[in-house]
């Protein structure tokens, strides 16, 4: 077991692989001179060279795009986001060019590329430093999308996700980075956490939070307090909402009875709406109350304290509807 | 004085250098730039201080020292009827634009009364009544918006009025940049493309963002004249720019203007222990020697025209002017929450016929 920060285990999870598999390479902005603006990769290029830990221009469609030639001749890219709010830049190559790629091949090229980088507020970031889209990709087929919540997950997930031989979307978060630590299994034991799992940090009886990223952390800090009032709380971390792990959500409905779908992005054509739509269909008759769901406002994140704190989902907001939820 | 590589793409008479517009300039003009250049400095200076104290909380500081003879000689040929777009180097451009300097402040401490009413982060904000226009993060997309902003000037018949933009070297390397300097040379929109030049993207140097090492060379594939100039010479970028203006306003359409400089401190001011260490400190004191502003006023005093007393460094009426800023930015109100939800639509009428 090795302690480390949320950053230091998506790092180690990188080198690691990059010292597995010679077809891992990384490339982004800032990425070998600096190590990221992060840090997130740094000492990379001492180790592997120029070649494989590529400084890019300021040009994200050439980062994505360059990601997804090299994966169809088989290599392995990490491209790196500097945040990840600017793969909007690259908006095209992820949906048109990687998303498709398999399925406009007849079967014949696998796209095994991750695109990584910084995401969420809570930090003062503003509009285009805080985003939390998963939504704009989570309607896209053929992407993949994983949120880690811990350091541990982080690591697991990022191994998955270099392995995987589809196009996955990494979130990290940035007020994670290296606010939370966790015990990273050795390599030798070749731990990953499969894309698809959603994990249990805290079982419950009488209401469900179903989230992921940054929110586990708010859902696990709000059920601490209502633990107080009496009120049992199971937190669901989705940890990869594209592919979606429904059947731990729904036992968990199934037992609870009352559900509440938590995330950090704006609430309108959010992924929980998709979530909750879901419940309905397969657990409408489990319900006790109706599916609540907890989110952004749909504004963006802006600058000013006040105001981030007025568009964000607060603990507070996840207490008062829970409470909701359990006296319905 | 200025350095010029010229390009194929341009005319006869562009091939001569640009007329020293600057003999022009009066006393009273060149003491205005004096100070201004000094204005730049104490902005800057003052934000790294207080970022440092901790009375400056939130957001990163992007500072402009060494580059404030771009600041200066690019927007001093301004008028008002005249767009410009600074970006996040550029702070000091939005108050010689015309915004009252507390605003700009307002804005860096995210108060209701900034431009942005705390809403936004920055450089991120614009008035469009002074001729400031907007920016978000996303490099190089100032352009394609400052296309379409020259081309309502030239749908209102507006042809005396011209569009400038900063971009730094590293933001030439993105799409947006391309398609719009390439869409405003094939309309030949009034629009001058100002490439601050200072060697670095954050840590990466100049030939990983320009694989040629000179911006202007872009220029010839975008049908326009590529100019670089010393950007640490305020009257060589005056020369320059004015004479872009010129080209500008009698349609012949945009200019990219190279200005060469260097960023002496770090991207931002959480980058100053890095960015002596991803480059050499050698060449960093190297430019730090070509400080832009003891360079302008050993010109000034050799000109015989000044005295030593006419050109305080600093002058105190900047200090004063700065401080002042600051004090009336921090005690300014904060945005009432509920605000972040205003403003994300026009809720007016519209156009009905
Ligand atoms: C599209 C996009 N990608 C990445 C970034 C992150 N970023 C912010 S500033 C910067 C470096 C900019 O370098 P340059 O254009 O040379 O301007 P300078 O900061 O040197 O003035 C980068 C990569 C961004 N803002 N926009
Ligand atoms: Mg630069």
């Amino acid at each position: 077991m090795r302690e480390m920060t949320y950053l230091e285990a998506i790092r180690t999870a990188l080198w690691e692989e990059m010292e597995r598999d010679s077809n891992v390479f990384v490339l982004g902005e800032d990425i070998a001179r600096l190590g990221g603006a992060f840090g997130v990769t740094a000492g990379f290029r001492d180790r592997f060279g120029d070649d494989r830990v590529v400084d890019t221009p300021i040009a994200e469609t050439a980062i994505v795009g360059a990601a997804v030639g090299a994966a169809a001749l088989g290599k392995r890219p990490v491209a790196e986001m500097q945040f990840i709010d600017f793969i909007s830049c690259g908006f095209d190559q992820v949906v048109n060019v990687a998303a498709t790629f398999r399925y406009r091949s007849g079967g014949q090229v696998s796209m095994p590329i991750v695109v990584r980088g910084p995401s969420g507020g809570y930090v003062g970031g503003s509009l285009y430093h805080s985003q939390q889209f998963e939504a704009w990709f989570y309607h896209v087929p053929g992407l993949k999308i994983a949120l880690p919540a811990t350091a541990e997950d982080a690591y697991g997930l990022m191994k998955a996700a270099v392995r995987d031989n589809n196009p996955v979307l990494f979130y990290e978060h940035k007020f994670l980075y290296r606010r939370i630590k966790g015990n990273i299994p050795s390599p030798e034991t070749d731990f990953i956490v499969p894309l698809g799992e959603a994990s249990i940090p805290r079982k419950g009886d009488d209401l469900t939070i179903v989230t992921y990223g940054a929110m586990v952390h708010f859902a696990l800090d709000a059920a601490k307090a209502l633990e107080q009032e009496n009120i049992s709380v199971e937190v669901i971390d989705l940890r990869t909402i594209k592919p979606l792990d429904m059947k731990t959500v729904l036992e968990s409905v199934r037992k609870t009875n009352r559900v509440m779908v938590l995330h950090e992005a704006p609430k309108t054509g959010g992924v929980g709406g998709d979530i909750a739509a879901r419940i309905a269909e397969e657990a409408f008759m489990d319900l006790d109350a109706p599916i609540a769901r907890v989110a952004a406002r749909d504004s963006f994140v802006p600058f000013a304290e006040p105001l981030e704190k007025y568009v964000l989902p607060s603990v507070d907001e996840i207490i008062e509807t829970a409470r909701r939820l359990h006296k319905f | 004085m200025s350095a010029k590589l010229k390009n194929r793409a341009e005319t006869e008479e562009d091939q001569q250098a640009a007329p020293s517009y600057r003999d022009q300039l009066t006393k009273d003009d060149l003491l205005e730039m004096y100070r201004r250049m000094w204005l730049a400095r104490l902005f800057d200076e003052t934000l790294y201080d207080l970022k440092k104290k901790g009375r400056l909380r939130r957001g990163n500081v992007y500072g402009s020292r060494g580059q404030e003879a771009i600041l200066v000689g690019t927007t001093y040929p301004l008028r008002a009827h005249d767009f410009v777009s600074p970006i996040h180097r550029d702070m000091p451009a939005f108050h010689f634009k015309g915004m009252p300097l507390e605003q700009v402040m307002a804005q860096v401490w995210g108060k209701a009364t900034a431009p942005t009413r705390g809403k936004d982060s920055w450089s991120h904000m614009g008035d469009i009544s002074l001729g400031l226009i907007h920016s978000t993060s996303m490099l190089g997309s100032t352009v394609p918006v400052a296309c379409g902003a020259a081309w309502a000037l030239k749908l209102d018949g507006k042809g005396d009025s011209v569009v400038l933009t900063y971009n730094g070297e590293g933001a030439t390397a993105t799409g947006a940049f391309h398609e719009g300097a390439n869409f405003a040379g094939v309309h030949k929109l009034p629009l001058i493309l100002v490439i601050e030049n200072n060697q670095y993207a954050y840590s990466t140097p100049l030939e990983l963002n320009v694989p040629t090492g000179r911006v202007a060379d872009r220029a010839i594939g975008y049908g326009m004249p590529g100019i670089v100039v010393d950007g640490n010479d305020v009257l060589a970028v005056y020369d320059e720019t004015y004479h872009a203006f010129e080209r500008a306003r009698r349609g012949d359409g945009p200019t990219l203007i190279e200005c060469v400089t260097y960023r002496v401190q770090g991207h931002a001011d959480h980058d100053e222990t890095r960015a002596r260490q991803y480059r050499p400190v050698e060449e960093i004191e190297e430019w730090e020697a070509k400080d832009p502003l003891p360079r302008f006023r050993n010109y000034l005093l050799g000109t015989g025209n000044f005295s030593e007393a006419e050109l305080p460094e600093p002058p105190p009426e900047v200090v004063r002017q700065i401080h002042d800023a600051v004090e009336i930015a921090i005690n300014s109100p904060d945005p009432e929450p509920a605000t972040a939800m205003e403003d994300i639509y026009d809720e007016s009428a519209g156009v009905s016929r």
